[in-house]
C-alpha cells in the first residue's frame, strides 16, 4: 500500500488524466501480492478438487525449490534468466513501451552466441566467452531493432512488431538447425555441441548452478542503478507523459530506440546463457518460455528491481517445485504450471484495465488512419 | 440510492450534504460541509486554490468518498459508491481535469460509459445525437474529431455536452470555463441559463468573478476545507459585493502593471509556419519581442495557438521560418530552447505535469539533462528534496510537500507547481500559455506579478490566452490569431472589442504584424 492518501478513490469509469497513474505500467506492488495470494489460494482449491492435500504439495514443491543444495541450484538457474529479461523489459515499460518479443530475441541470442563461440572456437575462454555474450546481446538487439525504428518514426505500435518477429525468430531457427547448423550426423534439429572454450561452467557441482547467475546478478545491479540515474528517470518521464519529457529536451525517439535496444539485449544475452551454460547446445526450444515468463516476472514485479527479482524467484521457485514435487509426492508437476496460469491471469486482470485502454487506442489508430491522413 | 425513475424531481431538495469530512493524509480537505442545492439555482461554489472544492464535487459525483457525513439527492438517501453510481442517479461531472478518452472521437465518447447504452455501438446515432446538441446550444463540437486533436476549450464544451446528452438532472461544472475566450463563455452562460430554466441545477466552480456575477444564483465560499459563506443570494450584489464575500480583499482584482524598461530584441520570429495534423497550424508568422516586453497573442481556441507555443518553445517541427532567442536558431529543438532559457508554462497541466510522479520531481524536471543532481549519473533524492522543497516555498504550492504526488495537488497548485518549475530561473523567453488558469484572486496575482518580473529582469514574455482580461492585464501589445495567421496587431491602448472581436473572427485583412 504504497499510497493511503488516493487509496480512498472508488471505482471509476474514466479516471482524471491527472488523477490516476496516466500511462504508467508499472506502479502498485501491493496488487501483485494479491495476484500471487490468490493464485496459491486457487491452485490449492484445484489440489483439492483433484483429490491432493495442498499442504503435502506446497510443502513438496517449497522443499523442491529451497530445501537442498540441488533444489536452489535447479530455483536460481532458472529464476536468473527469467529476471535477466524481466530487467530488461522493465527498462521499456517503464518508457511506456510494451515489448513482448523477448521470445524471439532470446533464440536469437542464442543463435548470435553459438556463431560467435564458433568463430572464436580456438582462442582462449577469456577471449572466447565475452565475445559469444557481446555476440548474444547484439543479435538479441537486431532482432528489436526493425520494431525500435518502426515505433519511433512510424509509431507503428510495438505489441504487434515485436511479437511479429517472435514468429520469425521461430521459424529462422527452425530453418538453422534442420540445414545449415544442423551437424551431418544428427538426427532431430539441433546444433553443434557448443564449443568448449566457450561454456560457462556450473559453480557448484552436482547441482545445475552455472556461472550465467552472477549474469543476472549484474544486470540486477545495473538496473538498480538505472532506475536512480538521471537517464533512467528521464525515460521513465517520457513513459509517464511523453509531451512533457520531449518539451522538457528528451528526444522521443531515442527514448524508444534506446529502451527496446536494452530490452533485446538483455533477451539476447539469455540466448547466450541458455546455449552456453544451460543446455550446451542450441536447440529449436531453447528459449522455453523464458521470453514470455520474462515479461510476466516485470509486469508483476512493478519493474522495480526489487519486485522483478521477488517474481523471478518466485516464478524459478514454482518451476522447480513443480517437478521436484512430481519426482517426491507425485504429485503432477502440472499443477505447479496451473499456478503459474494463475498468476498470469491474476496479473492480466490486474492490468486490464491499462490494457484496454492501450488495445482501444490501437484500435482508434486503426479505425482512424484515415481520418488523420486528410 | 437511485430515486424511482417516474419520481417527480420536484419533490425533493435536489441536493443536500450534511456534515460531510474528508482527510487526505495529513490534509483536512474537507470538515463538516453542510451544502444545499436548491430546485432551479445554479450555486457558485468558490473559495482559494485548495479550499476543496473538486474534492466535494468528486464526492458528490461518487468517484471519492467522504470520511463522515450523509448527502440526499432529490429528497432520497444518496450514496454513491463510484461515479457510475452517480452518474444512474443523474448526477454529471465535469471535471477540472477533463476526462475524455483519448484515442476516441466524441461520438464514442458519448456512448462509452453511458447510463444504460446499448452494449452495440451505433456510429451514426451517436453522431446524430451530437451534433443536434451541439446545434442546439450553438456550440461547435465536431462529431468524428479525435479528443487529442481538439483545443481545451472544444474538449471542455464536449464534456458538458455529453452530461446534457446523458440526461443529467444536476450537474456540476468545475472551472468548466477556465479555457474558454469571451464568446465560448458566452455560449456557456447562455447553456447553463437554459439548463437551470428547463429544471436542472448547477453547481459551478469557478474562480472568475465576473461570470459568477452573471451566472449565480447564490454563493458558497469554502476556505481551508470548511463553509465561511453559505448559500449568500447574489443575484441582487454587484461584482464589489461578491468579490468582497469571494475574497475579502478586492484590492487583490486590481492590477498594477509596473514601468518596465524595454531592452533590445530577444525573441524573432520570421516566416513561422508550422503544418499540424492537430490543429490549424501557422503560417507565415513574422513579430518580434524585445526584452522587458510582455506580447499578447489572444484568438479563439484552435486558431493555432497550440502551434505557435509548440514552435516558440522549440517543440513543433517546423514548416518554414525561424525562431530565434538572442541570436541563436532553436527551431524545431525542445533541447536548444530549454539551454537558451526558453520557458514554458503548459496551457494544459496534464500534458505540462507528471502527474503520478512526486512534487519534488516534477519541480526539479527541467535540470534532467543538467547532472545537477546526480553523483555518478545516480540522482541525489535528497538534493532533488531539498532543493523542491525550495521551490515550492517560493511559489507557494501547497501542501509544500516534495513527497507528495503531483496528482494529489488541487488544480490551481497544479498550476503553481509548474511554474516553480519553469520559473526557477528568469527565463529568457517566457512563453505563458493562460498562465493564470485555475488559480484563486491572490495566486493569480502573484502569478501576474512573476510575469512582470520575469520582463523586469529583461526577458521577453508572449502570453497566449484565451481570457482577454488576462491578456490586457499584462501585455503591453497584442496580435490576433485566426486560422493559424496574423489578422490583426496592436499597443494594448489601442485595444478595443470591436477591433478585437472583429480580427479574432477573421474579418480584418490578414496583416504581417509589424515588429516593435
Ligand atoms: N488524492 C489526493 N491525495 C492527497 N491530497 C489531496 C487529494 N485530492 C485533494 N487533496 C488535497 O485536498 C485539498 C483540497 O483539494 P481540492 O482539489 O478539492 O481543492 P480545490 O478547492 O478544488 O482547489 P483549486 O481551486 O486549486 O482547484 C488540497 O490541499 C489537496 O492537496
Ligand atoms: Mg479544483
Amino acid at each position: 500500500m504504497a499510497d493511503t492518501s488516493i487509496g480512498g478513490d472508488v471505482g471509476d469509469a474514466s479516471p482524471e488524466p491527472l488523477e490516476d497513474e496516466g500511462r504508467r505500467l508499472t506502479t502498485s506492488l501491493s496488487t501483485s501480492c494479491l495476484a500471487v495470494l490468490m493464485a496459491i489460494v486457487l491452485g490449492g482449491l484445484i489440489m483439492l478438487m483433484s483429490g491432493e492435500n495442498p499442504l503435502t504439495a506446497y510443502t513438496a514443491m517449497v522443499d523442491g525449490a529451497f530445501g537442498s543444495e540441488f533444489a536452489l541450484g535447479e530455483t536460481l538457474s532458472r529464476a536468473a534468466p527469467l529476471a535477466i529479461v524481466g530487467y530488461g523489459t522493465a527498462v521499456a515499460l517503464r518508457a511506456g513501451l510494451i515489448t513482448i518479443g523477448a521470445q524471439g530475441q532470446v533464440v536469437a541470442g542464442a543463435i548470435g552466441a553459438l556463431v560467435t563461440a564458433q568463430l572464436f572456437e580456438s582462442g582462449p575462454s577469456a577471449v572466447a566467452i565475452p565475445a559469444a555474450a557481446l555476440g548474444g546481446a547484439l543479435f538479441g538487439m537486431a532482432w528489436v531493432l526493425i520494431p525500435a525504428l518502426l515505433r519511433a518514426h512510424f509509431n507503428v505500435n510495438e505489441i504487434l512488431s515485436t511479437l511479429l518477429f517472435t514468429e520469425f525468430a521461430a521459424l529462422l531457427i527452425e530453418y538453422l538447425l534442420n540445414n545449415p547448423l544442423k551437424p551431418p550426423t544428427a538426427i532431430t534439429p539441433q546444433s553443434d555441441p557448443y564449443p568448449d572454450n566457450g561454456i560457462l561452467g556450473l559453480i557448484i557441482d552436482g547441482t545445475r548452478f552455472h556461472a550465467g547467475v552472477f549474469v543476472a546478478v549484474a544486470i540486477g545491479l545495473l538496473f538498480v542503478w538505472w532506475v536512480r540515474s538521471d537517464r533512467g528517470f528521464s525515460y521513465d518521464l517520457y513513459g509517464e507523459n511523453p509531451s512533457l519529457a520531449q518539451s522538457l529536451g528528451i528526444s522521443g525517439n531515442r527514448v524508444i530506440i534506446n529502451s527496446l535496444l536494452i530490452s533485446g539485449a538483455t533477451a539476447g544475452l539469455v540466448g547466450w546463457i541458455q546455449a552456453a551454460g544451460l543446455l550446451q547446445r542450441v536447440y529449436v526450444q531453447i528459449a522455453s518460455d523464458i521470453g514470455f515468463f520474462g515479461l510476466v516476472v516485470a509486469f508483476l514485479g512493478g519493474a522495480t528491481p526489487g519486485g522483478v527479482l521477488v517474481a523471478a524467484l518466485l516464478f524459478g521457485a514454482l518451476q522447480s517445485g513443480g517437478l521436484a514435487m512430481q519426482s517426491s509426492e507425485g504429485i503432477p508437476a502440472s499443477l505447479s504450471d496451473i499456478i503459474q496460469a494463475l498468476l498470469l491471469l491474476g496479473f492480466s486482470i490486474r492490468y486490464a484495465p491499462q490494457i484496454i485502454r492501450l488495445t482501444r487506442g490501437v484500435m482508434a489508430n486503426f479505425t482512424l488512419i484515415g481520418k488523420r491522413r486528410k | 440510492m437511485t430515486s424511482e425513475p417516474g419520481a417527480d424531481p420536484a419533490t425533493g431538495t435536489p441536493l443536500s450534504v450534511r456534515g460531510v469530512s474528508r482527510r487526505f493524509g495529513s490534509v483536512q480537505a474537507l470538515a463538516n460541509v453542510d451544502f444545499t442545492l436548491e430546485a432551479g439555482e445554479i450555486h457558485a461554489l468558490v473559495g482559494e486554490n485548495g479550499a476543496g472544492k473538486s474534492t466535494l464535487a468528486k464526492i458528490v459525483a461518487g468517484s471519492i468518498r467522504s470520511d463522515s457525513g450523509s448527502m440526499s439527492l432529490f429528497g432520497q438517501p444518496y450514496r454513491p459508491t463510484s461515479r457510475r453510481e452517480g452518474a444512474a442517479a443523474g448526477v454529471a461531472h465535469v471535471r477540472q481535469q477533463l476526462s475524455l478518452v483519448r484515442g476516441l472521437t466524441v461520438a464514442q465518447n458519448l456512448q462509452l460509459g453511458r447510463p444504460g447504452a446499448p452494449a452495440i455501438f451505433n456510429a451514426a446515432s451517436a453522431r446524430a445525437e451530437v451534433e443536434r446538441w451541439s446545434d442546439e446550444f450553438s456550440l461547435s463540437v465536431p462529431a468524428e474529431t479525435l479528443v487529442d486533436d481538439m483545443p481545451l476549450a472544444v474538449r471542455q464544451q464536449a464534456e458538458i455536452l455529453i452530461a446534457v446528452a446523458w440526461g443529467a438532472r444536476l450537474l456540476i461544472l468545475d472551472e468548466p470555463s477556465s479555457a474558454l475566450g469571451p464568446l465560448e463563455t458566452k455560449a456557456l452562460i447562455a447553456l447553463c441559463h437554459r439548463l437551470r430554466s428547463e429544471g436542472t441545477p448547477i453547481l459551478y466552480i469557478s474562480h472568475r468573478l465576473p461570470e459568477l456575477a452573471e451566472l449565480a444564483d447564490r454563493l458558497t465560499v469554502l476556505r481551508a476545507g470548511r463553509v465561511v459563506v453559505e448559500g449568500a443570494d447574489v443575484r441582487a450584489a454587484d461584482l464589489r459585493e461578491v468579490a468582497t464575500l469571494m475574497i475579502g480583499d478586492v484590492s487583490l482584482l486590481e492590477v498594477n502593471r509596473p514601468e518596465i524598461e524595454r531592452g533590445t530584441t530577444r525573441l524573432t520570429v520570421t516566416d513561422l509556419s508550422v503544418s499540424s495534423t492537430q490543429e490549424i497550424g501557422c503560417h507565415g508568422l513574422n513579430f518580434e519581442v524585445a526584452g522587458g516586453e510582455i506580447l499578447g497573442v489572444v484568438g479563439i481556441a484552435g486558431n493555432g495557438q497550440d502551434s505557435l507555443a509548440k514552435a516558440l518553445t522549440g517543440q513543433a517541427k517546423l514548416a518554414s521560418g525561424h525562431v530565434v532567442v538572442d541570436g541563436e536558431d532553436i527551431s524545431g529543438s525542445a533541447r536548444q530552447a530549454i539551454a537558451a532559457g526558453v520557458a514554458h508554462l503548459h496551457e494544459d497541466r496534464s500534458t505540462g505535469l507528471a502527474a503520478a510522479f512526486t512534487v519534488a520531481d516534477n519541480a526539479t524536471a527541467r535540470h534532467v539533462r543538467s547532472g545537477r543532481f546526480t553523483r555518478f549519473g545516480v540522482r541525489l533524492a535528497d538534493k532533488i528534496a531539498r532543493h523542491a522543497g525550495e521551490l515550492v516555498e517560493r511559489f507557494q504550492v501547497r501542501p509544500p510537500d516534495p513527497a507528495a504526488r503531483a496528482s494529489s495537488l488541487s488544480g490551481g497548485n497544479q498550476q503553481k507547481l509548474m511554474a516553480a518549475r519553469e520559473l526557477e530561473k528568469n527565463p529568457t523567453v517566457l512563453v505563458a500559455h493562460g498562465p493564470t488558469k485555475g488559480l484563486d484572486p491572490e495566486a493569480a496575482k502573484a502569478m501576474r506579478d512573476r510575469c512582470f518580473a520575469a520582463a523586469q529582469a529583461g526577458g521577453a514574455v508572449v502570453v497566449i490566452s484565451a481570457d482577454l482580461d488576462e491578456v490586457s492585464d499584462l501585455a503591453h501589445r497584442v496580435v490576433v490569431l485566426y486560422r493559424g495567421r496574423v489578422t490583426d496587431a496592436f499597443p494594448i491602448e489601442d485595444m478595443t472589442s470591436e477591433r478585437l472581436g472583429a480580427a479574432m473572427a477573421g474579418l480584418t485583412e490578414t496583416m504581417e504584424a509589424a515588429s516593435g
